[in-house]
């Protein structure tokens, strides 16, 4: 009696089943009446603005949007990797802390990630007003949590046994803590923190699409008024920004070169002097001045009678449904695509261009692909969730690459020496290595569209996303907390559901 | 021993590199004497710069207080930044002036262009549709089961007023294909989005429709007009209640003086009317907005 055995290399490929909705909503309502739009979009692509004015505020919006990202990354960093060191379970059998106290710390924690960077950017804007820190907290605030979850997570996985026996050799938990789990981190840092730096970057830019300054905002303008060689020249400058940063974080992950002593601490000298450096010119640039304190504007609370009335009036079992519809299919694709393009044909020079697709995918942020789109297609649930898997798509294109290259290739080359056919070699020589941790990764994707549909709500009109920007454009602070809080919630039973799915991959399938 | 070594190391670089940015941060603070202007977006970044620089420098020298342009790229972000006092002057619609005014009583409205007394909206539909232009408010019923999109959510000429046309002729967001309205997200684009066909029909501020009709930047043979809404007031300049204090007597009344005397006949002047699409700016007062608030109340904009 064999049982039918669902591998995981095919897992990770039927998430792009919901491509087929979606693409089948777009041609439904396909038409021809956008296309001189788009071609002129296209033909900009070549000619951007090269008006000095154009030039300058778009260089000068990248440098607001650069320095918004590192100020964030780094501080962001810093509180996660205290955060994320203290609610692993290692720490706490180490620091002998009761059981109930690591699952308090971890669903508080969870709190600042269930709410997307943009929301914290509006609502921090109705607080602290016109500041330079309401952007950079709005990233601060939900990337702490998150890589806090990530490393915790991590740390998890390792072997506690060598801790274990210091405890019992006696040493005192905080040397413990020092000399054991400290350094397990590092490998963690390396790669994961490089990824955070890019993604504070692609977070700043959203946030200018949302008013908060930087590239973004110029993005937005030249995009709304239709200006595609203006936008354009701010897209050229965005697209050689990531392409420069990766290179530094791939510097980092290999870091360090060289084994002698006292070279790594001269690099770290360096490394530590051109970050001050930064730090100093950002605060110049954003006008931080550290010595003034932070105003705050408080807004009215509504009362009793009037958060009801609001629950009333928000038809929230409909708003939930289409949010998760939304996320389930932009998930779907963003997961399911990026090992089926390469699928299609595993040769390098292939592959070469996916990265080339993919990096100008998670370039546009999703509003701009849903404008995009939607000069070619009529309005559907399939396009918010397209304009949104896009956008993400790139990002697990990237990550995909990333872990391919970690793998070797004897695997591949035993099985098509067998005779097997290019396609079944790659998907069960090299991607089914890949995969589960692909697909573990992928779970948190997930949670990460899940908060960002409310982006694209707007695109569809529909869902728990558009309804609070709706509200917040109307200041209706009822409804704007009800709509955070059901936001809060959804997104945090989804994390415990993708944390569950990611144990199940992680410890089982092994 | 090495790593006390390293952490020496580091934290002397820090301190040598950090401390002495945060003292030079701390002793140019800036003065607050500085009149901050603002307005909300509506016009592409390389035109707004253009506008807010040759603006900044001619109420700089008449009013002889340093003039900075704060970009502000959200309706909803200039509503709050204006509460919170991060904006002294700003160029708000209708219905966000009417948010600020409420979330900042006291606060004054100064001058609208002349274009502002009689503003209005326009209906367009795509010629490919099917709709047919209209002549009064009864014909937007037509539009019952069609795919239709408004501008930016705070938007007055490009959704609140529109919508409150089509309410009154007894269409409701409902009755549009797929029980929603569009959110275009600006004049252009909605412009763009109806020529296309992905919508069949949208509304839009009725100076943006002319300057695009002017510019030639309109296909008329894929997109028309079908109405023309009648006219409400519109965009307006609002300023803090408390510039006289801040900047000395009477100093609202040399703001709002140096706003209407710009003048077409100088070259500077014309410039900055032309970027605003004027003739002139002429005096306002809030009465002129009670029409918009109520609106805003009964649609929902204004709690």
């Amino acid at each position: 009696m064999q049982r039918y055995n669902i591998t995981s290399p095919i897992v990770s490929l039927l998430p792009a089943l919901a491509f087929l909705p979606c693409f089948g909503l777009m041609i439904a309502g396909f038409h021809w009446g956008g296309l001189e739009i788009i071609g002129l979009f296209i033909s900009s692509s070549i000619q951007p603005s090269l008006d000095k004015a154009v030039i300058g505020s778009a260089f000068a919006g990248m440098k607001i949007t650069i320095y918004i990202a590192f100020l964030s990354w780094i501080i962001s960093s810093s509180i996660g990797i205290i955060f994320g060191i203290a609610s692993s379970s290692i720490t706490l059998e180490v620091f002998k802390s009761p059981k109930w106290f690591i699952k308090f710390i971890r669903i508080v924690l969870a709190i600042p990630r269930s709410i997307h960077e943009i929301l914290w950017g509006l609502i921090l804007l109705q607080f602290l007003g016109l500041s330079s820190w309401v952007a950079i907290l709005a990233i601060v605030i939900p990337y702490s949590s998150l890589i806090a979850r990530v490393i915790s997570n991590q740390l998890d996985t390792l072997d506690p046994s060598s801790i274990t026996s210091l405890i019992r050799a006696g040493v005192n938990p905080l040397s413990t803590l020092i000399t054991g789990i400290l350094p397990k981190t590092i490998p963690i840092l390396k790669t994961y923190l490089g990824y955070r730096l890019e993604c504070a970057l692609r977070g700043a830019t959203l946030l200018g699409v949302f008013g908060l300054g930087g590239i973004g905002t110029e993005l937005q303008l030249t995009m709304r008024s239709l200006q595609f060689r203006e936008m354009w020249t701010s897209l050229w400058i965005l697209i050689i920004s990531i392409m420069i940063l990766e290179q530094i974080t791939k510097k980092i992950r290999n870091w360090p070169p060289s084994k002698s002593k006292k070279n790594v601490i001269i690099q770290i000298s360096l490394i530590f002097l051109i970050s001050a450096l930064m730090t100093q010119s950002a605060f110049k640039a954003l006008d931080i001045n550290l010595l003034t304190p932070i105003n705050f504007y408080s807004v009215p609370i509504p009362k009793a009678s009037e958060w009801i009335q609001a629950t009333q009036e928000l038809n929230l079992p409909k708003l939930i449904v289409e949010t998760l519809i939304l996320t389930f299919l932009a998930s779907g694709i963003a997961i399911g695509i990026p090992p089926l393009m390469i699928m299609l044909y595993p040769k390098q020079s292939w592959i070469k261009i996916q990265i080339i697709v993919w990096t100008f995918f998670r370039i546009i942020p999703p509003p701009l692909w849903a404008l995009l789109f939607l000069l070619c297609t009529t309005p559907s649930i399939g396009l918010a969730a397209l304009s949104l898997g896009i956008h993400h798509l790139g990002v697990m294109g990237k990550l995909l690459k990333e872990k391919l290259e970690m793998q070797e290739r004897d695997k591949f080359i035993a099985i098509k020496s067998i005779g097997a056919d290019l396609r079944p070699s790659w998907l069960y020589g090299t991607f089914s290595a890949v995969s589960p941790s692909y697909l573990a990764y992928a779970a948190y994707r997930t949670d990460v569209l899940l908060r960002e549909t409310a982006v694209v709500g707007i695109v569809g009109g529909s869902g728990l996303g558009w309804e609070l920007i709706e509200s917040i454009s109307s200041f209706n602070w009822s409804k704007i907390s009800i709509l955070i809080l059901v936001y809060s919630c959804i997104t945090i039973i989804g994390e415990f559901l993708s944390d569950y799915c990611r144990n199940q991959l992680i410890f089982k399938k092994i | 021993m090495k790593i006390s070594y390293l952490i020496k190391n580091i934290t002397s670089l820090l301190v040598i590199f950090t401390i002495p940015g945060f003292i030079t941060l701390s002793a140019n603070s800036k003065a607050d004497r500085v009149l901050r202007v603002g307005a909300i977006p509506d016009q592409n970044p390389e035109k707004l710069n253009r506008l807010y620089s040759l603006l900044s420098s001619k109420l700089s020298t008449k009013l002889n207080v340093p003039v900075k342009y704060i970009p502000v790229t959200n309706y909803s972000a200039a509503v709050s930044a204006f509460r919170t006092g991060d904006l002294d002057l700003v160029w708000f619609g209708g219905l966000t002036g009417v948010q600020a005014r409420l979330q900042k009583p006291g606060a004054k409205v100064l001058a609208q262009r002349d274009i502002d007394t009689k503003f209005y909206s326009i209906f367009i539909i795509n010629t490919k549709s099917g709709l047919k232009p209209i002549n009064d408010i009864a014909g937007l019923k037509s539009l019952k089961g069609r795919r239709f999109t408004f501008g930016s959510e705070s938007s007055t000429s490009g959704r609140l007023m529109p919508q409150y046309f089509l309410e009154k002729s007894g269409v409701n967001i409902k009755d549009f294909k797929g029980s929603l309205a569009g959110f275009s997200g600006s004049h252009d684009a909605t412009i763009a989005l109806v020529q296309s066909g992905s919508y069949e029909a949208g509304a839009l501020n009725g100076q943006v429709w002319e300057s695009n009709l002017k510019d030639g930047r309109v296909n008329k043979s894929k997109v028309k007009v079908m109405w023309k809404t009648p006219t409400y007031f519109d965009y307006h300049w609002l300023a803090q209640p408390n510039l006289d204090i801040k900047y000395g007597n009477g100093f609202t009344n040399k703001l709002r003086d140096s706003l209407i005397k710009l003048d077409r006949k100088t070259d500077k002047d014309k410039a900055i009317l032309e970027l605003f699409g004027a003739n002139k700016f002429v005096p306002a007062n809030a009465n002129q907005y009670k029409s918009i608030e109520e609106i805003g109340r009964k649609i929902g904009k204004i709690k």
